[in-house]
């Protein structure tokens, strides 16, 4: 093993600034600045569109939010985690492979052995703040327990709310009642793989 | 005559020297001939048979891993029956091996998975009913049988390298499976070598155990912090846990290809220091250096760490104490005042390559693991004839020890007379010294070291035969306070004989102190001493109830010099929010940035090379070669040395402590870690427990001199004598003491 990447001793932040002009300071500066946003035109713009289209009466857009556009069973959006329909219990097993796949490294488990020997998944959480909704840990989850699903609406007073395990479970009730979707994006068990499933020979 | 044999493999031409195997051969030209049960340090398990080949004009497969090559061979390692049998051999392995890769704690580093990729078996052609196999937890170590493969590799280390041999296979065909040798439970020192060799997740840490993932591991090379052995290892880090983002040592890892690690190295991982910063203790910490007289310090630390202490010293004017350095300075300069030489010739390589090997003056199974794995291996290996020297008898070697020399305690400096009498009759000494060996009242010394001359014939004849022969001295003679003759009398064996000598330093980095500083012999002040992870009036420390707090040898880069006289880099595991001793130094005047600055100042006077620290690599090639580091150049000194005489040797009887550690446990980093047993009672045996009027489970109180300790008594049936064993891990003793003492033992009574 190498021990290059021991020999930086930099420990200092690696924060760089970004190029932006700095603003005016002086009077004249400003003022200029001002008159500039002010006489633009910009906003008449937008205000003619909204005004043309409200007079005549014909609205194509959806009432949102009381009214919503269906979207189709790919779409990559929050994501959930999904329940055994046998039993009802987590699919997660915590191999970590979305762990490890995660390119803007967002998500993360704890895991340990529990009272029957297994390997239990303690804590999960995916930062939905960073995450880029690549669908690279529903691909690669072998339990189809990580998947994507259609709540694409992620306002919230705070960063905590994007990231509850709770939240992206299937609830009992919900799974109870049949209501649990089958993610169809990538990852998804193929048609007919049913029949490429080599069986264990048992002829002893 | 030429003692190379040629032969061909896939057509090139290659040479085998005397006793290498096809495999090694191969493997040594860059070969590849697969393996599922072969590790290069022990002798071939020989039960996966994945590595066969075939040889010209002659019928059918042979196994590369135990077959010597003829000369003029030709050997084709990869043919389409070759690769038939091989792919057939991996569809046998996978035979209702559970398909729990998705959770294994091998998963992404398993032999098993790879091989199964490598041969393409993708599905199950043969049959067998699955049994139900329990999976069993043996304390630090667990073991899930229906994982395991069976390639022995467990079995074979835990005998041939580290000698416990505690586990065995039971045979029972395809019910086969690994099992406790003769007990219930796994009993053993748990050094926890058959985790490491395990290809597959059967035998796996129980701490570990589904904690982590081993693609989620960052590994950082560094070097056991335990013992003077100075074992490579690599430190497995990752976040805590999602509520903590901080990171910590999950488990350790080592090359288990070609080195070793005892359980301490392997499962004492988290001694680290989380204490908070603080500045004021800071500003303490300046003006107690400023003011102190004295700094005493213990030696785990870092060589960097005692450079900067040096250069303390010449700066303020004050006096470095080190009792357990000094000591070892102090035998190795009436050792160089014979030999000629600054360190001694032998190395942990040369105990395995030995064939005859003497050793004396330390209970080795727990001073340093490492050299008993030495011992064990040259055993195993070499059939070499092994002499543990010591009052107490210790049943951790009785696999390995082929003779027992029980000399009386406090004899030390006799019983070396008479070996170093036994193996120089015949050496080409000067006039003086052969005069000293003539002069010596051997009659006296067998009697009171209570030695007999059928002993030490019966040692003379069993190295009769021997070639490599060496000589490891231990603690007891550093701390005798005859230390310096026995310097020189190992000193003379070393040199008219062909034996080599090992000095084993008490600490992780003894040798490097005792190199690097000029001590002063520790006069007890009442005030104004700084501790240096050492008891004082302000202490600076990496420990509990320290005024300063500095991170720990594995929060450090730096470098250790070990038992092999190699500087060996270590680096930071994990990171430490405070002040080491540089800052204290910078603040006192002493200037550089980086406390590793120091590695390449360190002193070429004691063979240090002058290298800086980013140069120093940490790794062994794949064909076994230590690159670890540098060793230390030679350093020639003046042979002014004379051999003293044979000072009265002291009789110790009564209730006498034997201050040694249990497995597992060196000292108070050790007794820090979470999985490691903290069992610090007086071990004893019936004998002992009759003399000192005590029995099993007593709460006693030892005082020697005016010292007083207490402990509970815990009876030991397999130890023998008066002697008993009392542990210094929990610092309550100074380690740097003669180790046997007279003591007084009272029995604390309850109400």
């Amino acid at each position: 093993m190498k021990n290059e990447q021991f020999n930086n001793r930099d420990v200092s932040d690696s924060y760089f600034l970004v190029d932006i002009p700095d603003y005016p300071t002086d009077g004249w500066g400003k003022f200029t600045r001002v008159v500039k946003r002010t006489f633009r035109g910009e906003l008449f713009v937008g205000l003619w569109v909204v005004l043309r289209e409200m007079i005549k009466f014909d609205i194509h857009t959806v009432q949102y939010p009381l009214e919503k556009m269906p979207i189709g069973p790919r779409y990559r959006a929050v994501h959930e985690m999904k329940r055994l329909w046998e039993s009802g219990t987590e699919r997660c097993i915590g191999c970590g492979l979305c762990e490890k796949i995660c390119i803007s490294n967002c998500i993360q488990m704890d895991t340990k052995i529990d009272e029957n020997s297994r390997k239990e998944v303690s804590e999960y959480s995916i930062n939905l703040g960073r995450c880029i909704f690549c669908g690279y840990c529903a691909e690669v989850c072998p339990e189809l327990a990580i998947t994507h699903g259609g709540r694409y609406e992620n306002g919230s007073e705070q960063r905590e709310h994007f990231v509850m395990y709770e939240d992206m479970l299937t609830p009992i009730d919900a799974l109870k009642a049949g209501k649990q979707l089958e993610f169809e994006g990538f990852g998804a068990i193929t048609p007919h793989e049913d029949e490429r499933v080599k069986k264990t020979p048992l002829s002893y | 005559m030429n003692n190379l044999i040629n032969f061909k493999i896939d057509g090139i031409s290659v040479e085998a020297k005397k006793g290498e195997t096809i495999l090694t051969v191969a493997r040594r030209h860059d070969i590849y001939i697969p393996t599922m049960c072969y590790i290069s340090k022990t002798t071939p398990c020989a039960s996966c048979r994945m590595c066969v080949v075939e040889a010209k004009g002659v019928e059918g497969f042979v196994l590369s891993c135990n077959t010597p090559p003829t000369q003029g061979i030709e050997i084709t390692t990869n043919t389409a029956e070759l690769e038939k049998e091989r792919t057939n051999i991996m569809k046998l392995y996978d035979v209702n091996h559970p398909l729990e890769c998705g959770v294994c704690d091998k998963s992404g580093e398993c032999d098993l998975q790879n091989k199964t990729l490598e041969f393409g078996v993708s599905s199950q052609n043969f049959t067998a009913r699955d049994q139900s196999r329990k999976i069993e937890d043996w304390g630090l170590i667990s073991y899930d049988p229906s994982l395991c493969i069976l390639c022995e590799k467990c079995v074979h280390v835990c005998n041939e390298v580290i000698g416990d041999d505690a586990i065995d296979v039971k045979f029972g065909g395809y019910s086969s499976t690994i099992i406790p040798k003769n007990a219930d439970t796994l009993d053993c020192t748990f050094c926890g070598e058959c985790i490491a060799v395990c290809p597959v997740g059967a035998l796996i840490s129980s701490d570990f155990k589904y904690s982590a993932n081993a693609w989620e591991l960052t590994s950082i090379p560094a070097t056991c912090a335990h013992c003077s052995a100075g074992c490579p290892l690599e430190y497995e880090t990752k976040y805590s846990g999602i509520d903590n983002g901080s990171e910590s040592i999950f488990r350790v890892k080592n090359n288990f290809e070609f080195t070793s690690l005892c359980g301490a190295g392997r499962f004492g991982f988290d001694f680290d220091n989380h204490a908070p910063k603080s500045e004021n203790a800071f500003t303490n910490a300046v003006t107690a250096v400023k003011g102190a007289k004295a700094i005493r310090f213990s030696s785990m630390i870092t060589n960097e760490e005692a450079h900067t202490l040096e250069l303390l010293k010449e700066k303020l004017g004050i006096k470095l104490f080190n009792e357990d350095a000094r000591k070892f300075q102090d035998f190795m300069n009436s050792y160089s005042s014979i030999s000629g030489k600054k360190h001694h010739s032998g190395s942990l390589d040369a105990i395995k390559q030995a064939d005859a090997v003497i050793v004396i003056g330390s209970r080795i199974s727990t001073d340093n693991p490492g050299v008993r794995y030495a011992i064990t291996t040259a055993r195993k290996h070499n059939g070499a004839k092994i002499v543990y020297a010591h009052p107490i008898e210790d049943t951790l070697l009785k696999n390995t020890a082929t003779q027992f020399l029980k000399y009386e305690v406090g004899t030390e400096e006799g019983v070396l007379a008479l070996i170093a009498d036994a193996i120089l009759k015949e050496a080409d000494l000067s006039d003086r010294e052969r005069a000293f060996f003539n002069d010596l009242d051997l009659g006296y010394l067998a009697a009171e070291s209570n030695i007999g001359d059928e002993e030490i014939a019966l040692m003379m004849k069993s190295f009769a035969r021997a070639k490599n022969k060496v000589l490891v001295v231990g603690n007891d003679l550093m701390a005798h306070e005859r230390s310096r003759n026995i310097a020189k009398l190992s000193a003379m064996i070393e040199k008219y004989s062909p034996f080599s000598l090992v000095v084993i330093p008490s600490e992780v980095n003894t040798l490097g102190v005792s190199l690097i500083n000029s001590l002063d012999v520790d006069e007890e002040m009442a005030d104004n001493v700084v501790g240096y992870n050492e008891k004082g009036n302000f202490v600076i420390s990496s420990l509990e109830f320290a005024n300063l707090s500095i991170p720990s040898l594995n929060q450090q880069e730096g470098t250790f010099v070990s038992i092999d006289n190699r500087v060996l880099p270590t680096n930071v595991a994990l990171s430490f929010d405070g002040y080491t001793l540089n800052d204290i130094a910078l603040a006192c005047g002493v200037k550089t940035k980086n406390t590793v600055e120091y590695t390449k100042m360190l002193s070429s006077a004691s063979g240090f090379k002058n290298r800086e620290f980013d140069s120093l690599e940490n790794f062994l090639s794949p064909y076994g070669d230590d690159n670890r580091g540098y060793l230390l150049d030679e350093v020639t000194c003046a042979m002014n040395g004379e051999l003293e005489e044979i000072g009265d040797l002291p009789e110790f009887n009564g209730t006498v402590i034997y201050h040694s550690n249990p497995v597992l446990q060196f000292n108070a980093y050790t007794n820090k870690t979470k999985q490691l047993e903290k069992d610090n009672t007086l071990k004893g045996s019936a004998q002992f427990a009759a003399a000192a009027r005590i029995s099993d489970g007593d709460k006693i109180e030892i005082s020697f001199g005016s010292r007083v300790i207490q402990r509970e008594f815990k009876l030991d049936n397999s130890l023998k004598g008066t002697v008993a064993l009392n542990p210094t891990f929990d610092n309550r003793v100074d380690a740097s003491r003669y180790r046997f003492e007279k003591s007084k033992i009272v029995r604390v009574i309850h109400e």
